[in-house]
């Protein structure tokens, strides 16, 4: 893998607008902060490598090498990503009631591992109004309030960051697939540090489409709601094409066409849909809004999986072979759109010396997907 | 007690400029001095408020120079002579009080002092005052030595009684800083009555209303009073000529130039070819004078600082005269002889005349010139204007740096001037961005506060210091509450006028003199504006961050944070360290991802030291104030702070 540093993730990803504020460089060193949905770097920094770089999922992602090293193969056209199984599910008795988005399956599998001692502490995202906060959680309660999604993109890893600054070293977190791509990063110990240990023991990634800015919805919400206080927001399952805005005066609805309007141009770059590189995925069912839909990629998130079923936390059940197909040929779109996009403007594959790019991945798997 | 007092005619003191013109004053029996401070020209208050209270006289540091000169106008129409003291923009801000008042007269001896910074060494700006003279019609003078800068000022306080009106004295830095020989007089009885006669008939300059209307009278008037202040100039022991006959070249100078020109004429070793005339009164210029000297010679050498006001003067003259004095060639500023800019020395003198009594001198060899400049490079560090150690302003401007970049809105600060004024540069994380006179950062952030209607969206933060607060801050603020301009004042309060030397300010419950007197607060000024307004330690970086994106964040108008934090230097504070910093090396991380030198190669303050040989940071236990902050700037917390016990 090609490592920079900070001047290029600057001119990379910054100057280009293709930082998503995952959260990734952030509490590093002294020099990158999240602040209110953005990553903003404070001072610049002039080493030519830097975690930074390394862990930054909008440049220099070698999918094949990143495949290669989770899952034994390099990286294929399949729109759902490597995969053991894919299954619905939803929280089981032992989960106590909470406001889940669907089947509260990701409450319910953090809950699981940490009341297993899987992992010591969650980086979740909670949030205040609108606002995406990142939380280390360190108790089931701690994982039940940072339920629900939260639709806006969010500085997650920041909270990831911190809690392995603290000294943690069994660490889950949940993701949307920009932020499980950038721990897969990190995780390969890129800049071959010789103490290297792995301090993440289990990825949740969520199911993504997109996400919106922050700072752009607070504003947008802000003119409609008037002061009142946000208690959920939802999108519910197609054909609905609305977002439900909750508050304590009541329930209002915007047409999704307007909130796609605050998307930020880099999801248009996103080739996964399904966070490829978790352990386990999470995702809503379409026409089911009790349950969600569980794709198992590892073995250890296979393990956890089987284990929270037998334990009561997760019930699980056949996907159906409609649903199935719904979700890949959902998956496959944005990744097809995703990788056309990104290869008209030349950001796959870079050949030049010292060249910088986007995505790297085999050229031949390219043309599987697109074609 | 201060030698300034020592009442032995004939005693001989080495005495600073600014100490001589103080002696002068009280060889003149002035009775209320008053300024605001301003490099070179503070040491004239100063040393006076030490002996006022000794000497009867009344000596107030003023909230502006406007106000200063006000106040000291008062103690002229009281029947007590009286001074105000500024540095060359303080004329500017007291220029619309100085037009009236020379309009209006004075009655008991008024002279106002103005100090010129040449090269602006201690300036934001290279501003000429003398032009003042001229636009406002009164007398200037110039001493031209330090035994001057004393007689002088009794003389111009003598001058300011026999026209009644404002008399101006120019001083410029290496008079007012540089020292000489003075021989004193006398110290006059301190006997005073303070009294305003004013029921007299309305138009009687000593008893009746002080004003400068009627406009045409009171201006006729006042034009006959210059018109005299030139025929007495004509004998003014202040002007002196030096040389031969019919030199060859006659050179004109006044203030400093006057030595620079006496050591170049001495080095030239032209004693014989070359005339000095030197002025001491150089508004107006006397006529029948001037002819006298110019009709020596053909070539003529204006030697003169700033601008060409000299000159401009003289060629003006000697134009009217041309058909009995004829034809001259001037050389100065205008042809390029003299600088444009910058102070001049000796050596530029020198240089100037050589080339025009054809002499092939070089006052700096070239050989020794190319040395002379690679010394700095080879030998010494490169260094750069920076805050001292411990300076509150390095922590201010790290959190409003941060907190701009966080906010991520292209962010910036308007300034004035002031020590916070390198902001613009690195070690204030160059976040100033505009820096022009006393308040003008409230002023100029009022208007973009208000281009928001016309697509402008960046936040706006204005700084200014406590002094500078009262000096010219609050009518910026009032324009920004009244039109709901939107914007952040921060008021970087380190408790006293510290650039200038800890002058106290209307905020402080002590005087110029000593005495205890009502302090005024700033917090509560801004909050009676209707902003809102917050109380932090700059030294608490974390809290100072948030507090400032909250209010970047807040729309409500006019938002203060006020940093109070004691300067580094002040007497309070010097020598005491509340904390001893040490780091721990096995910690630092050095240049290493993660950190990269944060605290040497940004933060940078002067007490921390890069090792270069075992890659860790070092404190320089000599010049580390211990303040503390570095310990919170340090990503591992390898900069260790222990409270002094």
């Amino acid at each position: 893998m090609k490592v920079f540093g900070a001047n290029e993730l600057l001119e990379d990803v910054f100057e280009k607008n293709l930082c998503i504020g995952c959260g990734a460089c952030t509490y590093l060193c002294p020099y990158f902060r999240s602040y209110r949905g953005k990553t903003a770097i404070l001072f610049p920094c002039n080493l030519t490598q830097g975690r930074c770089w390394a862990y930054c999922p909008k440049v220099e992602v070698d999918l094949d090498d990143l495949s290669e090293r989770f899952f034994g193969r390099p990286y294929e056209k399949d729109p759902l990503g490597f995969h053991r199984s894919v299954k619905i599910s939803k929280a089981g008795r032992q989960v106590s009631e909470g406001s889940f988005q669907a089947g509260g399956t990701v409450s319910a599998l953090m809950s699981f591992a940490l009341s297993k001692g899987y992992i010591s502490a969650a980086a979740l995202t909670d949030r205040e109004g609108l606002r995406p906060v990142p939380r280390l959680a360190q108790s089931t309660d701690d994982i039940l309030r940072c339920s629900s999604s939260k639709y806006t993109a969010s500085p997650t890893l920041s909270a990831l960051n911190q809690a392995i600054n603290e000294g943690h070293n069994q660490i889950g977190v949940v993701g949307t697939p920009c932020q499980v791509l950038a721990i897969a990063q990190m995780r390969s110990n890129p800049m071959g540090d010789k103490d290297f240990s792995d301090p993440v023991s289990l990825v949740v990634g969520l199911f993504c489409t997109w996400a919106v800015d922050f700072r752009e919805f607070d504003a947008f919400i802000s003119e409609r709601i008037e002061g009142s206080r946000i208690t959920k927001v939802d999108i519910p399952p197609p054909p609905a094409e609305i977002m439900e805005v909750y508050t304590d005066n009541g329930k209002i609805e915007i047409p999704l066409d307007e909130i796609r309007e605050l998307v930020p141009n880099t999801c248009s770059y996103c080739t996964d849909m399904t966070a490829e590189f978790s352990d386990i995925s999470v995702g809503v069912l379409e026409g089911r809004p009790d349950m969600n839909t569980i794709i198992t990629r590892t073995e250890r998130g296979e393990k956890i999986v089987d284990e929270a079923r037998k334990e009561g936390f997760l019930i699980l059940d056949d996907i159906g072979k409609e649903n199935l197909e719904h979700l890949i040929w959902a998956a496959g779109n944005k990744k097809k759109r995703a990788f056309i996009k990104a290869k008209q403007e030349g950001m796959l594959n870079a050949r030049e010396e010292g060249a910088r790019c986007y995505l790297r991945v085999r050229p031949e798997t390219v043309e599987e997907i697109i074609a | 007690m201060s030698y300034l007092i020592d009442n032995t005619e004939g005693a001989q003191y080495l005495l600073m400029g600014n100490e001589a013109i103080a002696r002068g004053a009280l060889e003149a029996g002035a009775k209320v001095v008053c300024g605001y401070p301003g490099t070179p020209s503070s040491d004239i208050i100063e040393s006076l408020a030490k002996i006022a209270k000794d000497m009867n006289i009344y000596v107030e540091w003023s909230t502006n120079e406007k106000v200063a000169m006000e106040v000291a106008a008062a103690g002229s129409f009281a029947g007590l002579r009286s001074m105000c003291v500024m540095k060359q923009n303080g004329v500017n801000v007291a220029s619309d009080f100085l037009l009236h008042l020379a309009g209006s007269g004075t009655r008991a001896g008024m002279v106002l002092v103005s100090c010129d910074d040449p090269g602006a060494l201690s300036s934001a700006n290279e501003g000429e005052s003398r032009f003042f003279a001229r636009l406002v019609e009164i007398p200037l003078l110039e001493p031209g030595d330090f035994q001057e800068a004393k007689d002088m000022i009794k003389w111009a306080f003598e001058l300011s009684e026999e026209i009644r009106n404002l008399v101006m004295v120019r001083s410029v830095t290496r008079m007012s800083h540089a020292s000489g020989n003075v021989k004193f007089g006398k110290l006059p009885p301190g006997d005073v009555h303070a009294v305003f006669k004013c029921d007299g008939f309305i138009l009687d300059p000593m008893e009746g209303a002080v004003m400068s209307l009627p406009v045409r009278y009171k201006h006729a008037l006042q034009q006959e009073k210059i018109k005299k202040a030139g025929e007495i100039f004509e004998d003014c022991p202040f002007n002196s000529y030096h040389g031969p006959e019919k030199p060859e070249v006659l050179i004109i100078t006044s203030s400093a130039c006057n030595l620079y020109s006496r050591e170049a004429i001495g080095i030239l070793g032209v004693e014989d070819r070359v005339g000095l005339l030197k002025l001491g009164t150089t508004w107006p210029l006397p006529p029948e004078l001037l002819k006298r000297h110019l009709s020596r010679t053909d070539k003529i050498l204006i030697v003169e600082e700033v601008l060409p006001f000299l000159e401009e003067n003289v060629k003006i003259l000697a134009a009217e005269m041309a058909p009995e004095i004829g034809i001259k060639t001037f050389h100065g500023k205008n042809d390029g002889t003299i600088p444009a800019v910058g102070e001049l020395n000796p050596d530029l003198v020198v240089g100037a005349l050589a080339q025009i009594v054809g002499i092939d001198y070089k006052p700096v060899p070239d050989e020794y010139a190319e040395k002379a400049e690679g010394v700095p490079t080879s030998r010494a560090p490169a260094r750069e204007l920076t805050f001292c150690p411990g300076c509150p302003h390095r922590a201010s401007f790290w959190s409003i740096h941060n907190a701009l970049q966080l906010d991520g809105r292209k962010g910036f600060v308007c300034g004035d001037i002031g020590c916070y004024g390198m902001a613009t540069l690195p070690c204030g994380f160059s976040t100033l961005k505009t820096l022009h006179a006393m308040g003008s950062g409230g002023g100029i952030a009022s208007g973009f506060g208000k281009l928001g209607r016309l697509g402008f969206d960046q936040p706006v933060l204005a700084v200014c210091g406590d002094s500078t607060f009262f000096h010219a801050e609050v009518p910026a603020l009032i324009n920004a509450v009244h039109h709901n301009s939107d914007f952040t004042l921060v008021v970087l309060d380190n408790s006293g006028t510290a650039m200038t030397g800890f002058q106290p300010h209307p905020g402080l419950k002590v005087s110029a003199m000593g005495e205890d007197v009502t302090s005024v607060d700033i917090a509560e000024i801004c909050r009676a504006l209707g902003a809102r307004v917050e109380i932090r330690d700059p030294f608490d970086l974390g809290e100072t961050q948030e507090t400032l994106n909250e209010l970047i964040e807040d729309k409500a108008g006019l938002k203060v944070l006020i940093l109070r934090q004691i300067c580094a230097l002040s007497p309070e504070k010097k020598a005491g360290k509340k904390y001893d910093m040490t780091i721990d090396d096995e910690i630092c991380l050095g240049e290493n991802c993660g950190c990269n030198k944060v605290c040497t190669r940004i933060f940078r303050c002067p007490g921390l030291v890069w090792d270069k040989e075992k890659m860790v940071t070092r404190v320089d236990d000599v010049i580390c104030s211990g303040c503390g902050v570095c310990a919170d700037i340090c990503p591992e917390g390898a900069i260790k702070r222990k409270e002094v016990a």
